[in-house]
């Protein structure tokens, strides 16, 4: 970490604007899952993307990707990355970024792993298809990335299967192979849920310095809040398909303003006044499609909440918030 | 008075085909379980949690030891059968959509318990929609499918189901690790609440340690089928006396950053196969004080005042690095100076 470097150059590794998703559907109207969503990352930045399941985490991660599962669709915006629009290039161009230059680390590692493959083919078959690395070569990247990943035995480990590998391993191996062409870019779509406390904390940190060692930026998906504090630069909470907070990670958890990241904090917290104090227990059975996405479970709703989407709109502590009446201390 | 559940001694291992080797997944514990009271169970994955739950219910044959409820040994060849508790000791599963059948309306997965008992259908209704009211989910629910409900409202009916026969003690197998923080929170609240309005103990399962904190009476800390620290869940997350244990509670992340997780205490590396265990501490090979009387015999529990009880020879080292962490009693004075302020609007603040 100590050679980590801030950028000094100021144009964003990854610019996402005005960006809408939806899902077809023959039975009834598209279902938006990204409605406007405005995100830039810096190079050498992590950003914490905070959110309940169903809010949009990892059609935005697919997105960016350009690996949008059918049906769904996307319907305007654009995606740029380090300057070049992402879905004006060919076929063949994109392929040649993503593994590369961008790379996913997945959850569930056991199911994404080719079973069939040892760990050290599916390392070399990334560093081969993106270098002209030779067979031998490939093979000690591999060592090279399993040493990187701490994982213990790596010379033996390079001939395991996926099944030989527990959990923990596993989550490192996948690590091992978005990272084994040093990608400039890392998307980590909720790769430490599944992991024991003590286990996840080493694959974090793991994460963490490898991204930052390289000067690499890296957008951080989950729906645990907690870890976003500790290893990220900047926190964006995801509400139905919409950003609704995004600031700075010490600003944001000292002082957050919508009542939607409130409630998500509380939810750790012990006492169940200050809980209940956040969550509305008599939920609105339909929000108004006029009006903001969170109005139905806001504890601090007002008639103009249901009549007037809100904007996302900087408050003077510095947050970008998308809130009529934003918490401000 | 004998305690509602007592775990004695209780040994359970696997025997791996084409093989003289065994799995220990279990290997001598004993606890208790006082009616209404909540004993939790943590550790990471492999170290015999869910075996523990599953020879308490069982589903399994314990390989040595025994199992006794109120007082009487359960098992094949005892005096109280799995099948005469029935209904008495009950079972919520980790992920509901799973535990349920997708072809059963609510109302049904709810009373499907209570046919066994040979409860008639009239009273079987009057007792599904008593049990809705108390679990938070709808009457208009009833009639739908588990696919149409959320995460959340899912857990609430495998909660109900569990409760309806109004059992005794309720074994919770991570019943919040499937589920987001916001739903987490609730079903925590429901299961402190039912607990309250009917007495019933639970024993909960779970690697979540924030809702561990939260919820128990008692905390069991369990590594490679042993017990290595055990007591009341203030006093053991408040101050750990063994090294596993400070190791576990120091990896746990609360959401601010000032509560960074201690790297000196984290623990390095996995739980090791419990094939074959060596004689001695389970943690010698990952403990940064272990020496050769660790290797040698497991250690004998030491008690530290107020049933809190360590199983390690140096866990007056341990307490002299400062292992008093307790984030989580950190969180909660940050979360009420950070989150008290008032969710209402003042009146001259809306336009």
């Amino acid at each position: 970490m100590a050679d980590f470097q801030p950028a000094t150059e100021t144009a964003p590794l990854l610019r996402v604007e005005h960006l809408r998703v939806s899902y077809q559907s023959f039975e009834s109207a598209a279902v938006p899952a990204l409605r406007d969503i405005d995100l830039t990352i810096a190079p050498g930045e992590m950003v914490g993307l905070v959110g309940e399941s169903g809010a949009g985490k990892t059609t935005l991660a697919r997105s960016i990707m350009g690996l949008v599962p059918r049906p769904g669709r996307i319907d305007s915006g654009r995606i740029e990355f380090r300057g070049q629009v992402m879905a004006e290039l060919p076929d063949e161009e994109r392929r040649a970024i993503l593994g590369r230059h961008l790379a996913m680390v997945i959850p569930n590692p056991r199911s994404e792993l080719n079973p069939v493959l040892t760990v050290g083919q599916q390392i070399s078959n990334v560093v081969r298809a993106h270098s002209k690395l030779g067979a031998a070569e490939a093979r000690q990247t591999a060592l090279r990335m399993l040493e990187a990943v701490r994982i213990p035995d790596p010379g033996r480990r390079l001939n395991a299967y996926p099944h030989e590998l527990s959990g923990g391993m596993a989550q490192r191996v996948v690590i091992a192979v978005a990272l084994a062409c040093e990608p400039s870019f890392v998307i980590s779509d909720d790769a430490t849920s599944g992991l024991d406390v003590t286990v996840q904390a080493q694959v974090l940190e793991l994460l963490q310095d490898m991204v930052r060692s390289r000067g690499a930026s890296a957008l951080f998906i989950t729906r645990d809040i907690a870890i976003t504090a500790h290893f990220c630069d900047r926190i964006a909470i995801i509400y139905a398909g919409e950003i609704v907070e995004i600031a700075d990670t010490a600003a944001f958890f000292d002082r957050p303003a919508h009542p939607y990241s409130i409630m998500l904090l509380a939810a750790f917290s012990h006492s169940g006044d200050l809980r209940r104090r956040w969550t509305r227990t008599e939920i609105a059975v339909n929000g108004s499609a006029a009006g903001c996405a969170f109005a139905p479970r806001c504890v601090r709703r007002q008639p103009r909440c249901e009549a007037e989407h809100p904007a996302l709109r900087t408050t003077h502590s510095g947050h970008a918030v998308r809130c009529h009446f934003p918490v401000e201390g | 008075m004998a305690p509602l559940l007592d775990v004695q001694n209780l040994v359970k291992h696997f025997p791996i085909s084409g093989s003289r080797k065994t799995v220990q997944a279990i290997n001598g514990i004993s606890f208790t379980i006082e009616k209404g009271q909540t004993v939790s169970l943590v550790g990471e994955s492999g170290s015999g949690k869910t075996t523990v739950g599953r020879c308490i219910l069982g589903l399994i044959d314990p390989t040595g030891g025994g199992i006794y409820f109120n007082g009487r040994k359960m098992g094949r060849d005892h005096n109280v059968r799995h099948r005469d508790v029935r209904g008495r000791i009950q079972l919520v599963f980790q992920e509901p959509a799973e535990s349920l059948s997708p072809r059963v309306r609510v109302a049904d997965l709810l009373a499907e318990p209570l046919i066994y008992q040979g409860v008639t259908r009239p009273d079987r209704e009057r007792r599904v929609l008593e049990i809705a009211a108390r679990v938070g989910l709808p009457t208009g629910l009833l009639e739908k499918y588990p696919a149409e409900l959320s995460a959340g409202l899912q857990q609430r009916i495998g909660i109900g189901r569990a409760v309806i026969t109004r059992p005794e003690i309720v074994v919770l197998d991570e019943p919040t690790s499937a589920l987001d923080p916001t739903a987490r929170a609730e079903i925590v609240d429901l299961l402190i609440g039912l607990q309250r309005q009917m007495e019933t103990a639970y024993l909960f399962i779970s690697h979540d340690l924030s809702t561990v904190r939260f919820i128990s009476d008692r905390v069991v800390v369990l590594y490679l089928g042993s017990i290595v620290e055990e007591g009341p869940a203030a006093t053991v997350f408040a101050t750990p006396r063994h090294p596993y244990s400070t190791g576990l509670l120091a990896s746990v992340m609360l959401p601010h950053p000032s509560l960074k997780p201690e790297k000196r205490l984290t623990l390095v590396g996995e739980i090791p196969s419990p094939i074959d265990l060596p004689p001695g501490c389970p943690l010698a090979g990952r403990c940064p004080f272990a020496e050769d009387k660790c290797r040698a015999a497991f250690p004998p529990p030491v008690a530290l005042g107020h049933g809190h009880l360590v199983h390690c020879i140096n866990h007056e080292k341990v307490a002299a690095m400062g292992a008093a962490v307790d984030f989580f009693g950190r969180f909660q004075v940050l979360a009420d100076r950070i989150l008290g302020v008032a969710p209402t609007l003042e009146k001259d603040t809306v336009q």
